[in-house]
């Protein structure tokens, strides 16, 4: 929960930003209002995670190695980029044959979240091998990793991520025995690993036997459209709309600590404040989408110096070590994924694929890509909640009706808001295990 | 003497080696502090508690308030009146050495991904109880400098505690090893020459990263060499000046990053120096405001950037 607030302080850096230019193709406008299926609690439990007395027991143990890997097919590194050479993952063995959760971080996070650590310790704990790897939009694998820099296109992202995990495997220490592959992963990594299963369906390098997807989106542009319309109607769409927000909550903690009488801004006083200013559905809106726009900023920005498309980096030269990003910053701030869509990412693949079209770009990236597979191989689950986030009731139903009895649908949680809760973990390894109802052996 | 010179030595090797930009082999595995989960989700139940009651006080204060600031503080004669959203100071940061300080951040961040953090990964094996120990023995040293500048500040009700809080882990706590004065309800509340020179009207300077310290303003920095400054001219029980001091000093900086859960560049973003520079000036200049709280003036408005 403290994270979500320094989000929100963090977000607070910047924002006046130039004119925007009507862009010329655009992602379709997301449907249905700006909070999916959520309400109050939906809200509250995506900014909070599942309370602590809810989670399912977890392992007092959890060994952790660090995995530091330079891939053979890595172009040069962008000299601001100079800290992201190498795709690091975790890794936690057991110390005797056992399956291999291969989990995959959710939109512009590494892979050693919080929501990660959960999840390895209930895998661990239930005696996976467990490897935890970033969302392909994590900056660290648009530049270690990625194929073409330009982050967020489905079927590239997981050709990426397949190519990584074998090179992963492949450098495991020796002693470590594994007896399967299964791969899961919450928010967008859902529909990456759902994706990279269906892509070793045709290679059959690590023959991937089951694939989980938690809270996964259905249409992702439609998804991230909602996010941009929750950004503009609680922050707001023009140029002062961030400095207003960090004007607001610096005299809020201000006279907060002020009237606090302590001596330092420590990590207990940072808790009390958040009790404090977090309080309406508008306050959690805009947590929720500000943390968004922060990791949209990152991926904009690689999108932008790999592609060559100049919204902010000027090809010719672009930025050093020591040059101030803080106006690149600052206008990228005020974009909206929209924005990235029309002036970074179709260009990008328009230009790369001759017969693509910005209709086709944008039907390329719903999970219906893999429909087929979804409804007819009985090895993809899933677990979404009533009050989701990130999808409309139409979305919610195509993902029901698809997968049929291999999802699970709980009334509350928000996105993500219970993932490591009792039931979602004691569901997640039962389709992992296959003793889910209807599960093939 | 040829201890300390070893010593020496070593540091600046390391230093070398971070700065070459080491571990450059294709494949690295490095084993790092095991998770514990179940100790984990234990004191995240005990942070839930605190933070239900934080939000219950805060529901009490807004109920109970008037509007005024300041109504939880012990000292409601001299409160000021609250800040508005138009008093906060300007997003821009004053860094006129920002070429240097990225240079420097760089820098740090390698030495840390090289050294420092491995290191103080190794010492996280320690048991607990020892590190413990550690921690609230350096933590006892320094309330030498709290209670100097406590009273510098004039703020001689934390002095005293500070003074209270030496005198009983001293000798209760066993040379400090043991955090005993926390038990009797004096716990610890450092400050330092920083908070006197901002206590006394000093802004916090231009954004300053220092070589292997971090973050910090040209007051802080003036301010932590004063305190290592005063405490070696103290000298307690030779510890700053005699044969230990190196590895004291190194011990220290153990405890300290061991401490520290932040990594540079976990966030994996070409913006995290923009984004810590803005939390740290913004966490000091907060931090101001807490000192100016019960000043009798007005403070003029902030309108410059902020930290200049």
């Amino acid at each position: 929960m403290p994270i979500a607030f320094a989000a929100l302080l963090a977000g607070a850096v910047c924002a006046r930003g130039t004119e925007l230019d009507a862009p010329a193709i655009l992602p379709p406008p997301a449907s249905g209002p700006a909070v999916g299926l959520a309400d109050s609690a939906g809200l509250r439990a995506t900014v909070f995670g599942t309370p602590p007395q809810d989670m399912a027991a977890m392992p007092s143990k959890v060994p952790l190695v660090e995995i530091n890997i330079a891939l053979p097919w890595a172009r040069p590194v962008p000299d601001v980029f100079w800290f992201d050479r190498k795709l690091r993952v975790w890794f936690s063995a057991q110390h005797k044959p056992a399956p291999l959760a291969v989990v995959i971080s959710g939109t512009g996070s590494d892979g050693n979240t919080s929501k990660l650590s959960i999840l390895r310790g209930a895998l661990y704990g239930a005696g996976y091998h467990v490897l935890t790897m970033p969302s392909p939009t994590f900056p660290g694998f648009i530049v270690s990793t990625s194929s073409t820099g330009v982050a967020g296109d489905l079927m590239q992202d997981g050709h990426d991520l397949y190519a990584a995990m074998q090179q992963i495997i492949a450098h495991l220490p020796r002693k470590v025995r594994i007896n399967e592959i299964d791969v899961l992963g919450y928010s967008l990594g859902g529909a990456n690993a759902a994706i990279v299963k269906s892509i070793d369906a045709v290679e059959g390098k690590l023959k991937i036997h089951r694939a989980v997807m938690i809270d996964p989106p259905v249409n992702l542009f439609s998804s991230i459209g909602r996010l941009d319309k929750l950004f503009a109607a609680n922050i707001g769409s023009d140029d002062d709309a961030v400095e207003r927000l960090y004007r607001t909550l610096y005299a809020e903690l201000a006279n907060l600590y002020r009237a606090s009488d302590r001596v330092q801004l420590d990590e207990e006083f940072i808790l009390g404040a958040a009790a404090s200013v977090l309080k309406t559905d508008a306050e959690f809106s805009a947590a929720i989408a500000l943390s968004f726009r922060i990791d949209l900023v990152n991926v904009f920005f690689a999108g932008d110096l790999y592609a060559g498309t100049g919204v902010v980096v000027d090809p010719k030269h672009p930025p050093r070590v020591g040059d101030s990003l803080e106006t690149t910053q600052r206008i990228l701030r005020n974009k909206p994924f929209s924005e990235y869509f029309s002036k970074v990412f179709a260009p990008f693949y328009l230009q790369h694929r001759p017969n693509s079209t910005a209709a086709s770009l944008i039907a390329d990236n719903n999970l219906d890509i893999i429909g087929d597979a979804l409804r007819s191989n009985p090895d993809y689950y899933a677990q979404t909640n009533g009050d989701e986030v990130i999808l409309d009731r139409r979305e919610q139903a195509w993902l029901q009706d698809t997968l049929g009895s291999r999802i699970v649908v709980y009334d509350h949680g928000g996105h993500l808001g219970n993932v490591g809760e009792r039931q979602q973990v004691s569901d997640m390894l039962a389709m992992l295990a296959g003793r889910w109802p209807g599960a093939a052996p | 003497m040829a201890r300390s010179g070893a010593l020496k030595l070593a540091a600046i090797g390391l230093v070398a080696a971070a700065l070459a930009g080491c571990a450059s082999e294709s494949v690295s595995i490095r084993s790092v502090p095991p998770e514990n989960p179940a100790a984990e989700n234990a004191a995240a139940i005990e942070s839930a508690a605190a933070f239900a009651a934080a939000a219950a006080t805060a529901a009490a204060t807004a109920g109970a308030s008037t509007g005024e600031a300041g109504q939880g503080s012990h000292d409601t004669g001299h409160v000021k009146a609250p800040l508005t959203a138009a008093d906060a100071p300007s997003m821009y940061t004053y860094d006129p050495w920002e070429r240097l300080n990225r240079f420097t951040y760089r820098f740090n961040a390698r030495f840390d991904d090289a050294v420092f953090r491995p290191a103080a990964n190794a010492y996280l094996r320690i048991p607990s109880p020892i590190r413990s120990g550690v921690h609230n023995f350096f933590g006892n040293l320094s309330e030498i400098d709290s209670v100097i500048n406590y009273a510098l500040q004039w703020r001689l009700k934390l002095g005293a505690r500070s003074l209270g809080r030496f005198v009983i882990n001293s000798t209760v706590g066993v040379g400090g090893l043991f955090d005993v004065a926390a038990r009797f309800k004096l716990p610890g509340a450092p400050t330092g020459l920083s908070a006197t020179l901002g206590k006394w009207g000093m802004h916090p300077g231009p954004y300053l990263v220092i070589p292997f310290l971090g973050p910090s303003t040209l007051r802080d920095g003036l301010g932590f060499l004063g305190d290592y400054g005063t405490s070696y001219e103290i000298d307690v029980a030779k510890l700053y000046r005699g044969n230990v001091s190196w590895g004291l000093g190194g011990l220290n900086a153990l405890d300290q990053r061991s401490n520290v859960s932040f990594r540079y560049y976990s966030t994996g973003s070409p913006f995290e120096y923009e984004n810590i520079r803005f939390l740290y000036v913004r966490k000091r200049l907060i931090e101001d405001e807490g000192l100016h709280a019960k000043d009798r003036r007005k403070k003029p408005p902030a309108e410059e950037p902020a930290g200049e």
